[in-house]
């Protein structure tokens, strides 16, 4: 797959929906930056490839919400990064934010599988 | 250039350089491990992390703190275009301080008088002063003891209510007596205003009537002549030769109740005991107090006034013979208090503060001009910064920034003028016997108001020049052609609009300075009806120094005999009053047998003067005889009438030996004098009556006519009068002259800050259109060079370049006009012997501002004819 196509597939990230995203990685522990960038990568298959442009902000933006907490630490490979850790306040953002998405899904879904005769009367 | 050095900003900083920096490498690694080379790796990384100081620019203004940052940079940026045109930036900043420093200093001549008439006094907004009958000028006092004990005990809607009598007095004890301003007041004087005694205590309410002999002394005399004594409390010292006791001394800056006058001392209303007997009457020579009330809160002047006007109404109708005339009761706020000195600067400061306004918009205007032209000039590079991805908000922000910087400069700038300027107010009254306080004040009020008046002059100046150039569309700016940096039209109408603007704003400025200065020059050269010149005067300090009254009477005979005795002293005589110093007194007089209508005041003014005052002053008797020295107490009461007085009282009758009632008592009319001035050269003739001053005599001021130059003879007088009694208190010797400059002292101030701030106004709007006919002449050399080229005449240049500088001034004065001629109106008041709209005036203020555009317009226009066709084609 070229690099143009890897592209074309990757999804835009509904407005707000990177917050949500961000908050869910670190359910599962603390990470980085980058480790956010590949876990997200990884879990998605590949399709959400988030820009290094929208995320730093947006993790810089959590903290000033105290949604996260950051500590510099050493990673697995001796690295000194910066981790970044859910706070309870994160956790309860984290459940408001999944009820909005689900039900503008529920909305859409709604929306998109309509029988045409339904639609019509 | 660190602006901001905020320590957490520089740690965050590079902790996010850490962290862009560990990201890199953690790709980098997985990268290597994966098998790619390093290079590859760290090329690949990079590439897929992005721009790595946009992301560090778009993470910082997460932090809240990015604007400090983005204006600290504005700043630098600012401060940079500014130094690289220092002549633009001095002259800016000078013409903003000079600007805003006109409109600090007379917003710091209001905030000293109108805005504190009573320093040291709380919450001035409650306070009102109380009149009755008519509104007028400095008027005598309004109450008597019993009617103002009656309405403070009997009203609903204040506080409280103080009474205060202002007179002078002298201080004995010393070898020489001292003359100084005292006032009588009611015991709840200090409470009213709110203050509180430095030392010992004020008045108790037991005291106020009875005759207690104590006193409260002013900070300054404290301090000058009992040098900060602390246990001066419990003293006692000599007040015009009676023992009188200290018991308390007020905070400095204390200086009493009649806004712009000064009190050295306060004692209750009757302290000796000897003032029974207006103490215990409600007319005449009893109405001599002045009346201030703290309004309750949440009551309004108009509940308040309703409130007094029932009870006077009450008294009135319980004591009618003691109160003729009218009686309604009026409340002015404090800072237009008819007392004192407010009423006049109530007339005069606000109108100079709407020129100082007028100046501060023209200056922005011409500073507007002057940005606008730089910034045409800087069309390129605000066009590269927008293509480079600066957005509109963001370059406006950025240019108004410059607009900032320069006036909170010239604010600054002003904010140490004005510290000097606003005392300068106090130069603009001569020395005279009123001890006035008046002057600027520089307080929080002015440094806000010197901020507010920047902030206007810096969005005025910088908001719409940025938001025109920001408009420029970046294409067409930088395909490089002098056509389109001329400007386009839009830039050009603005320009346009400015200068118009600017011409249009000076001429009202020129205008009214020019009427303003005419009046001053008429008021100079009017004939006040009285003889000014060789005349000299001196007060005799005889009734405050504490004399009986056979020996007061006693030493006038001998100070007129030893001084009309001197050499070079044509004539001497006695009066109490001095015509032109502001000063009056006046009573209710009415013919023999009339009766008044309620509420008609039947006021005139009245002056005790000797014989040979009439002769002393060059004022002709037309009708019947001058005072006699046979016109003393134990003769019956006689007047002198002037024209005015006597076409009032009798018209169409011959006034002698008609008789008049003062103060309850028949005085019958021995002659009539011609109409002269009294306060002011512009007032409406009021009526005077003169009293016979061995009759009725109270200040004695000597009035000396001299040979040669007045002051000359002044040492001499004074020895003569001390040669009767080496104690006598002597001061305020002045040549008549001298004092009667008083009356135009409010004219003074009008037509020089009206003069200076038209100068300003005339230079802004001349180099205003100078700067714009140049600017556009020298974008058009080229088309110039062309046009010669092709056969035109350098007199069809010039008339080019003219007839566009022309047409602006043409558009300015026009419009100009019809704002000057409505402005005019706004100071018909203050005008004397001439008209708002007075055609020499018009006429020739618009020639001078037409033929100073014309000089502006020619220089630029002769520079551009004299250009040499070939070079002014070659040149871009």
């Amino acid at each position: 797959m070229s690099e143009k196509d890897q592209y074309k597939n990757r999804i835009e990230l509904l407005q707000g929906t990177l917050d949500m995203l961000i908050l869910q990685t670190l359910q599962w522990g603390p990470q980085h930056g980058y480790g956010i960038v590949q876990a997200l990568r990884l879990r998605s298959g590949d399709v959400l490839q988030v820009e290094t442009g929208s995320l730093y902000p947006a993790l810089h933006r959590l903290e000033r919400q105290s949604w996260v907490q950051s500590e510099w630490k050493q990673s697995e490979s001796k690295q000194k990064a910066r981790y970044y850790r859910i706070t309870a306040k994160g956790k309860k953002q984290l459940a408001s934010d999944l009820g909005r998405w689900e039900r503008i899904v529920e909305a859409i879904g709604s929306v998109m599988y309509v029988k045409p005769e339904e639609s019509e009367s | 250039m660190k602006w901001f050095p905020s320590f957490g900003f520089q740690r965050r900083k590079r902790e996010l350089q850490e962290e862009i920096d560990a990201h890199l490498r953690m790709a980098i690694a997985d990268r290597v491990a994966r098998g790619e080379t390093a290079e590859t790796a760290r090329q690949a990384a990079a590439r897929e992390f992005g721009n790595i100081p946009l992301v560090q620019d778009v993470t910082r203004d997460m932090w809240g703190q990015a604007w400090l940052e983005q204006v600290g940079r504005d700043v630098r940026y600012a401060l940079r275009q500014l130094r690289k045109s220092p002549g633009f930036s001095i002259t800016a900043t000078a013409m903003l301080a000079v600007a805003i420093c006109a409109n600090s200093t007379v917003f710091s001549w209001i905030d000293g008088t109108m805005l504190r008439p009573i320093p040291g006094a709380r919450d001035m907004g409650d306070l009102v002063s109380l009149q009755r009958g008519e509104r007028n000028f400095s008027p005598t006092p309004p109450f008597s003891y019993l009617d103002y004990r009656d309405l403070r005990e009997q009203n609903h809607t204040f506080a409280g209510i103080l009474a205060y009598h202002h007179d002078w007095i002298a201080l004995t004890g010393n070898a020489q007596p001292e003359r100084v301003y005292i006032a009588n007041v009611s015991a709840n004087y200090f409470d009213v205003l709110g203050i509180k005694p430095l030392l010992g205590r004020f008045f108790l309410p037991e005291e106020e009537s009875r005759a207690v002999p104590n006193v409260v002394l002013g900070y300054s005399l404290w301090k000058t002549r009992y040098a900060e004594d602390p246990a001066i409390v419990g003293k006692s010292i000599e007040v015009a030769r009676h023992p009188v006791t200290v018991i308390g001394v007020a905070p400095e800056g204390v200086v009493g109740a009649m806004p712009g006058i000064r009190e050295d001392l306060w004692v209750t209303l009757d302290p000796l005991g000897t003032d029974e007997w207006r103490m215990t009457h409600r007319s005449g020579g009893a109405v001599w107090l002045n009346v201030i009330g703290r309004l309750r809160p949440g009551v309004s002047r108009g509940q308040a006034a309703q409130d007094l006007d029932t009870l006077m109404h009450h008294i009135v109708t319980a004591y009618p013979d003691q109160h003729l005339g009218d009686n309604r009761i009026t409340l002015d706020p404090m800072w237009r208090s008819p007392f004192g000195a407010n009423g006049y600067m109530a007339a005069t400061l606000p109108i100079l503060l709407a020129f100082a306004g007028l100046v501060l918009l023209l200056t922005s205007a011409n500073v507007a001009t002057l940005t606008l032209v730089r910034f045409v000039s800087r069309r390129r590079e605000l066009a590269i910064r927008q293509s480079l991805g600066a957005n509109r908000i963001q370059l406006v922000r950025q240019m108004m920034l410059e607009g900032a910087v320069l006036s909170i400069v010239a604010g600054v700038v002003a904010l140490g003028l004005t510290s000097w300027t606003s005392k300068t107010f106090a130069w603009f009254f001569p020395a005279n016997a009123i001890p006035l306080v008046l002057n600027g004040n520089m307080d929080h009020k002015v440094v806000i108001g010197i901020a507010v008046f920047s902030l206007l002059a810096g969005m005025l100046c910088g908001a719409l020049p940025a938001w025109r150039s920001s408009h420029a569309p970046a294409i067409e700016v930088l395909k490089a052609e002098s056509a389109s940096i001329s400007g386009g039209s839009r830039n050009r109408k603005l320009l346009s609009g400015l200068v118009v603007a600017q011409i249009a704003l000076s001429l009202p400025l020129l205008l009214c300075s020019g009427l303003l200065l005419r009046t001053l020059r008429n008021l100079a050269g009017a004939n006040p009806g009285f003889e000014q010149d060789h005349i000299l005067t001196a007060s005799v300090g005889l009734n405050i120094a504490g004399y009986s009254n056979d020996e007061t009477q006693l030493i006038r005979h001998k100070i007129l005999d030893r001084v009309s005795a001197l050499p070079g002293v044509k004539v001497a005589s006695l009066t109490d009053w001095i015509p032109m110093t502001l000063s009056h007194k006046g009573e209710d007089a009415y013919p023999e047998g009339y009766v008044p209508h309620p509420h008609e005041s039947l006021q005139v003014y009245h002056a005790e003067v000797s014989p040979r005052y009439f002769e002393s002053l060059n004022i002709p008797i037309l009708e019947g005889r001058e005072f006699t020295p046979d016109d003393d107490e134990k003769a019956p009461r006689v007047l002198i009438v002037d024209q005015t007085a006597a076409r009032r009282y009798w018209p169409g009758q011959d006034p002698l030996g008609k008789r008049l009632r003062v103060w309850g008592r028949l005085f019958t009319v021995v002659g009539v004098a011609r109409n002269s001035t009294h306060i002011f050269v512009n007032e409406s003739p009021e009526p005077i009556v003169y009293m016979s001053f061995f009759q009725e005599g109270y200040e004695t001021i000597v009035q000396v006519k001299t040979e040669g130059n007045p002051l000359d003879l002044a040492p001499a007088v004074e020895q003569a009068i001390h040669g009767i009694d080496s104690r006598l208190p002597v001061f305020d010797v002045r040549s008549m002259r001298e004092c009667t400059q008083m009356a135009s002292s409010f004219a003074v101030i009008q037509s020089t800050l009206a003069g200076m701030f038209a100068l300003i106004g005339l230079v802004l709007a001349v180099t205003g259109i100078y700067g714009v006919v140049a600017y556009r002449t020298q974008l058009r050399t080229h088309e110039f060079g062309i046009r010669m080229a092709l056969g035109a005449s350098r007199v069809d240049v010039l008339r080019l370049v003219l007839v566009q500088g022309l047409w602006l001034a043409g558009t300015g004065l026009a419009l100009g006009l019809a704002f000057a001629l409505g402005l005019t109106r706004l100071i018909a008041r203050l005008l004397y012997g001439i008209s708002g709209n007075d055609p020499v005036s018009v006429v020739s203020v618009v020639m001078l501002l037409g033929a100073m555009s014309l000089l502006a317009c020619y220089l630029p226009a002769h520079r551009a004819m004299r250009r040499n066709p070939v070079t002014a084609i070659r040149e871009l």
